[in-house]
């Protein structure tokens, strides 16, 4: 069927309700048409998405999806794979989602090395509840909660990533489609937790971290010759804050996921009818 | 006198109490006797007061009584914290050559065992408590070879040597009582039979029956007293092809079993009080999404971090209400160590036939107590599954919409929706926590609410109605006094019916299995002189629930010391309720 598949069969019929000109759609677009570039169609292909405008995009896609409480999408994607490792997962969410209440989860995601997709729609403030600062929001960005500054240090995603033993980290701009889609891509290639921060600028409370900017300012780590599997390289690059990037930053090309480590092959849905052939063993360890 | 023996060790906890305990246990059900056994332990890893007491008989006991015969004093405290069980036939086995000086009280008897000097005879100081094991032996009459037998089970992986040190140093336990005590008039003579008995707690219970259920996704965070579902499934269910995830917390823990369960696996999480507390929010998104999933709460002391290692059945509201708004669900709760089993089983068949969140209700008291059974009660060619409303792909059409959208919450006459696991050709469909339409978008249009919410709520209308809410009855059906209980009080509330008959008082006894939906009992509180609800809580948390039902009020008998229930105090307070004036 893959080859049929157009991304136009992740799309769902109901119209985002995002601002018109908000970075997800662009981020959405890039993902439905990497998930059909890399041969997946909607009916073997899982969406989590948590809350916020992130969180919508389950809505706007077709496939199987869940969209869940804030912040723990990652672990009920986590779930999806173990019980269905044949199922290609792929868990969105916003900074607020992935770095403030579900940052604990994010870190331990990354550790587990699960073979998902984890992309983040970083626009560096709160947009549903109408321009809060983010845990990615500049440490002077004025919003409604924070009227001087957050004062305090953005999230270093890529380095908390790093830190936690990432073995993709990727940075895209949801506005760079070619790029952004050849990004995400290889996140779902990848064998273990794809981890993609994408700038998604958001139009209507952000008027610091721009379309303009992030254009002005972006650097193609591919065009420097960044290479990715170099760690020290990787580093380098996720601690120097002054610089905005995007491309793959850090690949480890000998990462094992998580199920193929544990042993996790089989379809966890199929089960005999009633107990398993030999579950009187069970019984008979309390003689 | 013989054939009911109550048995205890205890020390610090480190002092491998809860291994040698269940040694003696295991050899006393070999031996066709049975067991039950109960501990004692504090929140600690060493250190403080911690014993195992067992209660064997060739009858079946299902209690601990006020009653202790033989006693194995690692520490004086030991003694200390025992007195009031001692009595004129007890013997208590100590270390005379210990540093702490053993004061017996008056009416036991001391049985001097050089522990230590024996088992460093034997090969280490480390098999004292085996040492001691031979000398109850010795006291008791029981035949040493069911000790050897339970020896080799415990360290036959570590090597024969430890196996047979082991026995040499129950040999030489037995053999110095032998030559240095002449015991007979304490009157010990435990028989042995021919029956075979199995030996587990509630929560292998628990895990056993999950595993015969088909669970094939475990996602938990250790916490006191469940953690041993955990490690009891981590061991086993990757034999079945399943596999257990330690999460990072309890949020994580639920929301993985959720995703294991949508994704079509039978899937679970357990957790004690505050690990519920934590995996509140994820109830409602499990009941909206329709995702089946059960969730064990194995109860302990609250409220906040309350006392862990003691028993309460304190979490009856939370898992009855807990989650904001309305969530529908069903609260199962497992009466005994057996139905810790089969109500697991019933738990992922309700789950799955409903789509619903289900509560698995346990306690303490029930997780740690040890029982034998025969092994039929665990049948397993008894096991059924009923997965519920499955769609294959040939079905898939039926439940399309006119746009050939698939109707994963069609507002069904049952209130059951067709599901579709991952995978099924054109069914792709999204489930959501907002409120949403038959094809899981969100929606806050009016109708559309009002038609979800009877439809999810109709689910358990529906149950109610096709399911067997059923309950155990004990003692005289035509007794004028109905006490009626919930979880692991049954066995003590069984017993203590002996005790009362003694006295002349006729009981009839009523257990409960399910709390919501639970049976309709009007008919049997209607017909009885006095009702007394018997519960290990201080409101009377279900004594509520039925005042609720029946609008009358009803007497209460709460325990909330963390201590569980015995069969004679039980009687005497049940006594002490009938003869009081003013219902309290």
């Amino acid at each position: 069927m893959s080859s049929e598949v157009r991304f136009t069969d992740f799309k769902s019929d109901k119209q985002p309700t995002w601002c018109p000109g908000c970075g997800d759609f662009g981020t959405m677009n890039g993902m439905m048409k990497a998930l059909a570039e890399t041969g997946n169609d909607p009916d073997n292909t899982f969406v989590v998405a948590g809350i916020g405008c992130s969180g919508k995009i389950g809505t706007y896609m077709h496939s199987y999806a869940l969209h869940g409480v804030h912040g723990r999408a990652l672990p009920v994607g986590t779930g999806v794979k173990m019980a269905r490792p044949d199922l290609e997962v792929m868990v969105a969410g916003g900074d607020g989602d992935g770095y403030s209440i579900g940052a604990g989860h994010f870190v331990h995601a990354v550790r587990r090395n699960v073979d998902m997709t984890y992309v983040v729609m970083d626009n560096r403030i709160y947009g549903l509840t109408k321009g809060q600062a983010s845990p990615t929001s500049r440490e002077d960005f004025e919003t409604s909660t924070t009227p001087e500054g957050p004062k305090q240090p953005p999230v270093n995603p890529h380095a908390l990533a790093l830190a936690a033993g990432a073995t993709f980290i990727a940075q895209s701009f949801s506005s760079d489609a070619l790029r952004h889609q050849e990004i995400i891509q290889q996140a779902i290639e990848h064998d273990g937790f794809g981890f993609v921060d994408v700038y998604s600028p958001c139009v209507t409370f952000n008027d610091v971290d721009t379309y303009d900017y992030f254009r002005d300012t972006l650097v193609d780590l591919q065009d420097e010759g960044h290479d990715p599997t170099d760690y020290d390289a990787a580093k380098e690059v996720i601690l120097d804050s002054e610089k905005e990037y995007q491309g793959v930053i850090y690949k480890d090309e000998n990462s094992v996921p998580y199920h193929e480590l544990h042993g996790v092959t089989e379809d966890m849905s199929e089960i005999p009818e009633g107990a398993p052939e030999d579950a009187t063993d069970l019984v008979r360890e309390f003689y | 006198m013989t054939e009911d023996l109550n048995w205890a060790i205890g020390g610090e906890a480190g002092d491998g109490i809860d291994s040698t305990g269940k040694i003696f246990a295991q050899a006393l059900s070999r031996a066709g006797r049975h067991v039950f056994t109960s501990k004692d332990f504090a929140s600690r890893i060493r250190g403080g007061y911690t014993a195992y007491k067992i209660r064997t008989s060739v009858d079946r006991v299902q209690s601990v009584v006020d009653r202790l015969d033989i006693l194995v004093a690692l520490t004086q405290r030991t003694i200390d914290e025992n007195l009031d069980e001692l009595h004129e036939g007890s013997a208590i086995i100590y270390d005379g050559e210990r540093s702490w000086e053993a004061e017996i009280p008056e009416e036991a008897t001391g049985v001097d065992v050089p522990l230590k000097s024996l088992a460093e005879e034997a090969g280490g100081a480390i098999m004292r408590n085996t040492v001691a094991l031979g000398a109850a032996c010795e006291i008791t009459g029981f035949d040493v070879e069911y000790l050897d037998e339970s020896l080799e089970k415990r360290f036959g992986g570590k090597g024969s040597k430890i196996v047979e040190n082991n026995k040499e140093a129950a040999r030489l336990g037995q053999e110095h009582v032998q030559e240095n005590y002449d015991l007979d008039h304490l009157g010990y003579d435990l028989e042995t039979t021919d029956e075979d008995y199995v030996l587990l707690n509630g929560n292998e219970a628990i895990g056993m029956g999950a595993i015969a259920a088909g669970c094939r996704f475990y996602a938990g965070y250790p916490i006191t007293p469940a953690t041993s579902i955990m490690e009891y499934l981590t061991g086993r269910i990757d034999d079945y092809g399943g596999h257990v995830v330690q999460a990072e917390d309890e949020l994580s823990a639920v929301n993985m079993a959720l995703g294991g369960a949508r994704a079509g696996a039978r899937s679970m999480t357990a957790t004690s009080g505050p690990g519920i507390d934590l995996m509140t929010e994820t109830f409602g998104l499990v009941a909206t999404s329709e995702t089946p999933l059960v969730i064990a709460d194995v109860m302990r002391s609250g409220p906040s971090t309350g006392m862990p290692t003691k028993q309460e059945q304190g979490d009856l509201n939370m898992t009855l209400y807990g989650g904001h708004g309305e969530v529908p669900r069903f609260v199962v709760t497992p009466t005994s160590i057996a139905e810790c089993f089969w109500k697991t089983i019933e738990a992922f068949n309700l789950a799955e036939k409903y789509q619903t969140p289900v509560f698995l209700v346990s306690d303490l008291a029930l997780s740690v107590t040890e029982q034998t059974f025969r092994p039929e009660t665990f049948d397993m060619d008894a096991v059924e599954i009923d997965r519920g409303k499955i769609v294959d792909e040939d079905e898939v059409e039926e439940w399309l919409d006119g746009q050939g959208r698939f109707r994963a919450h069609a507002a069904t006459e049952d209130g059951v929706s067709p599901r579709a696991l991952p995978g099924t050709t054109d069914a792709a469909h999204m489930s959501t926590g907002l409120e949403h339409d038959e094809l899981g978008r969100r929606t806050e249009d009016t109708d559309t609410r009002v038609e979800q919410v009877d439809k999810r709520n109709r689910k358990v209308e529906t149950a109610k109605e096709r399911e067997d809410w059923d309950y155990r009855e004990f003692g005289d059906p035509d007794a004028d006094t109905l006490v009626i209980t919930w979880g692991s009080n049954e066995g003590a509330l069984v017993e203590a019916l002996d005790y009362l008959e003694a006295e002349g008082v006729d009981v009839r006894v009523i257990s409960v299995p399910y709390v919501f939906p639970r049976p309709d009992l009007s008919e049997e509180i209607d017909a009885a002189e006095d009702v007394i609800v018997v519960e290990c809580n201080a409101t009377g948390q279900f004594a509520d629930l039925l005042e609720h039902d029946t609008l009358t009020r009803v007497k209460r008998i709460n325990k909330y010391t963390g201590v569980r229930f015995k069969a004679d105090e039980l009687a005497a307070e049940i006594q002490a309720k009938l003869e009081a004036e003013v219902p309290a």
